[in-house]
């Protein structure tokens, strides 16, 4: 296996879209999402047709896809989908046609695209997308926003400066909400699992020394505060994950999690937080565990991702906590190497969806209450 | 000393059949599966333990089960006993049931059982056993009873005086999981993950494999950084040392490949795309593994002189004494056992 990115979307036979009539029951709650399209040569374009077509089996919130018409037209050709496409101006419009086509908020490319084949010419159509529709967000056309895979090597290549997809969002967050510097959090779920990763995207070796009790306290506290407000978990009960094999046994397998971890923990919980650990991670995952936590507290990516991967394959979903709007992805990259051949699945974007407008309706009906 | 059991011509491996920690359930799964003789069939098993824990498995057990102290292994005649449908059993008289607690961690019972298990290494040592399968220990119990060691292969190794590489195995449904680094710090395992570990780790698993009849086993190699290092991005080790190491190891004729991303290698070893898979570090492969239900399954102990199983799971307390404990993860343990010291065998008689 080479390429990670290419690696981890599933497949899905293409006769398993199936478009049934239309009702008018097809997102009762009026809410609408923004779609980014992500990186066109990719399967971004695959899967946002892909979910169209398969709205009503999953339920899917309508949402408005910020991408180039043509290439969605493109692949929906290439594909032999039958769905109706619709240029609209809006999110809000976007809501209004999304029962009979797939509404489509026009951000052209500069270049060219081929599946499989990315331009960094197209970076900057890239990124405007994920800007209009973080805006859309932002002046409350949409509920929430969904953001397909992006390839951040392109990107760089079209002189995007920042680390990653999040960080940039952090950074158009402060635009749009200003007075605020906004720090995020990964959360991955399922629904099987909530697992948030303390360290994310580096290397196993320099774990250890990232493992703060600030960065615990942090974390900590903001996933109390997503479960509570974007969750339904009134009294959210978190679990946080030993380093070492059997956190550490009292120190004789590695000193962090006595040292670090275990203290940041009695500090919150004399707060008052329902917050338990270091646990051993290998025992924290089986039902009877999962039972007694509404998330996971991980230490590193794949302590994380395993569980998740394990449990969930396929129907894993990016959430972004910190943000001041509700902000999914599907759990997987840009797959170059099945863009346009049918074979990617929409599950994970679906889900990613499904969550997102899940997340904004507890939101807002937390809003409503306080 | 010389083995002076009468001759013979049964094939079938004589294992030593250790009753585990008596505050748990080893004791009365034992007893159940010998009373009900199905393991005959593979192995020719001799009880190392107290009489006392033996009996008082039995009543847990709620079975009938015949017995018979024998002085030394040497003099068991076991087609004798197998026509009599006994149970030879070396007594080792160290273990007073009465005077210990069940159903909690003792470390006087954590002494004893280390205790126990000493004595049948060094009857397997000395010639008089092919393998040896023991019921549950405690960890915690062995420990505070003074056996201070991270965990129970180590104090095997220990005990058999060896120094080479060797590692513990998780066997389920044909699954098989072995790990280049096991009960130490992260960061120690960082330290001690280099050519030469990942190389003897995965000789390990196929060697291991190869010595319970899997022929050919497809071993999948895990990678150390999230997403396999993305080329660089997140570490070196995946192309400075684990893919160098996986392919000099696979020319030589091992089925090995890899490294993988970890959080999708499982469930494709899981779906049957490997027959094995080598992890890095503890948890990486013990999360995956203990959410399949390797609980089910069996841990061997390879690399070692002496072929040592248990079942995965612990001691359950919670369930001690009411008779309602399953023992299929230790009649696994028991068949792999014989499976792999039958292949031994088989092969130190065909030597010239």
């Amino acid at each position: 296996m080479g390429d990670p990115e290419r690696t981890e979307a599933s497949t899905v036979k293409s006769d398993a879209l199936v478009t049934v009539p239309v009702g008018d029951d097809i997102s009762p709650e009026g809410l609408v999402v923004a779609l980014s399209g992500g990186e066109p040569a990719g399967i971004g374009p695959d899967i946002a047709l892909a979910a169209w077509a398969q709205r009503h089996v999953r339920n899917a919130p309508a949402f408005g896809l910020f991408a180039d018409a043509d290439v969605i037209a493109e692949r929906r050709d290439r594909l032999k989908l039958d769905v109706p496409l619709q240029l609209v101006t809006s999110v809000r419009e976007a809501g209004r046609v999304f029962r009979h086509s797939l509404p489509i908020i026009d951000v052209r490319c500069a270049a060219p695209v081929v599946p499989g084949k990315p331009d960094p010419e197209n970076g900057r159509a890239v990124i405007t997308a994920i800007e209009l529709a973080t805006k859309a967000v932002a002046m409350g056309d949409a509920a929430a926003l969904v953001t397909n895979p992006i390839a951040k090597h392109v990107l760089y290549d079209a002189g995007f400066r920042h680390p990653g997809h999040t960080e940039f969002l952090a950074e158009l967050a402060g635009l749009y909400y200003p007075g605020k510097t906004y720090r995020s959090v990964m959360m991955l779920a399922a629904e099987e699992l909530r697992v948030v990763p303390l360290t994310i995207h580096v290397s196993l070796a320099t774990v250890p020394s990232l493992i703060t009790a600030d960065d615990i306290d942090f974390t900590v506290r903001i996933m109390a505060e997503a479960l509570r407000r974007d969750f339904g978990c009134p009294a959210p009960r978190i679990a946080v994950s030993g380093l070492n094999p059997h956190a550490g046994e009292n120190g004789t397998m590695g000193t962090e999690d006595r040292d670090v971890i275990a203290p940041a923990i009695e500090r919150l919980k004399a707060e008052g937080f329902d917050v338990r650990g270091p646990l051993s991670a290998d025992t924290l995952f089986h039902p009877a565990a999962r039972a007694t936590y509404d998330a996971v507290l991980a230490m590193y990516h794949d302590q994380a991702l395993i569980p998740l991967k394990t449990l969930a394959f396929d129907k894993g979903v990016n959430i972004t906590l910190g943000l001041p709007f509700v902000r999914t992805s599907p759990d997987h990259g840009t797959a170059f190497d099945i863009a346009g051949t049918g074979l990617a699945s929409c599950t994970s974007l679906l889900a990613a969806l499904e969550c997102a407008r899940d997340m904004a309706i507890h939101r807002s009906a937390a809003a409503l209450r306080s | 000393m010389p083995i002076s059991n009468p001759p013979t011509n049964d094939t079938r491996p004589r294992i030593a059949y250790l009753l585990g920690d008596m505050t748990g359930i080893g004791p009365e799964i034992v007893a159940r599966t010998l009373a009900e003789g199905k393991l005959a069939e593979v192995a020719r098993l001799c009880v190392v333990g107290d009489a006392r824990v033996l009996e008082m498995g039995i009543r847990d057990a709620g079975v009938k089960l015949a017995w018979e102290r024998v002085a030394s292994p040497a003099e068991i005649d076991w087609a004798d006993f197998a026509k009599r449908g006994v149970v030879p059993l070396i007594d080792l008289a160290n273990v007073d049931p009465a005077a210990i607690k069940r159903g909690e961690v003792s470390a006087v019972s954590g002494k004893l059982t280390g205790e126990s298990l000493a004595a049948a290494i060094e009857l397997a040592s000395a010639g008089h056993f092919d393998a040896i399968t023991f019921a549950p220990l405690n960890k915690q119990a062995l420990s505070k009873g003074g056996w201070k060691f991270p965990d129970e292969h180590k104090m095997f190794a220990h005990l058999l005086r060896h120094n080479g590489y060797f590692s513990e195995m998780n066997v389920l449904d044909g699954q098989w999981m072995g790990r280049v680094t096991s009960h130490v710090s992260l960061r120690e395992a960082l330290d001690q993950i280099n050519p030469q570990s990942i190389e003897a780790a995965i000789r390990l698993v196929d060697t291991t494999m190869k010595r319970a009849g899997v022929e050919k086993p497809r071993i999948a190699v895990a990678a150390l950084n999230p997403h396999g290092g993305e080329g660089g991005l997140f570490g070196m080790e995946e192309i400075e040392m684990i893919k160098p190491t996986v392919d000099k190891v696979a020319a030589t004729g091992i089925d090995c490949s890899g490294p993988y991303p970890s959080d999708t290698l499982y469930i494709k070893a899981f779906n049957g795309d490997f027959d094995g898979v080598v992890s890095m570090y503890h948890d990486q492969g013990q999360i995956a593994t203990k959410l399949k239900g390797f609980g089910r399954g069996v841990t061997v102990t390879a690399g070692l002189a002496t072929v040592f199983t248990t079942p995965s799971h612990g001691t359950a307390f919670d369930i001690v004494g009411k008779g309602v404990a399953t023992t299929g993860a230790l009649e696994s343990a028991v068949r792999l056992a014989a499976e792999i010291a039958r292949r031994r065998l088989a092969e130190r008689s065909a030597a010239p």
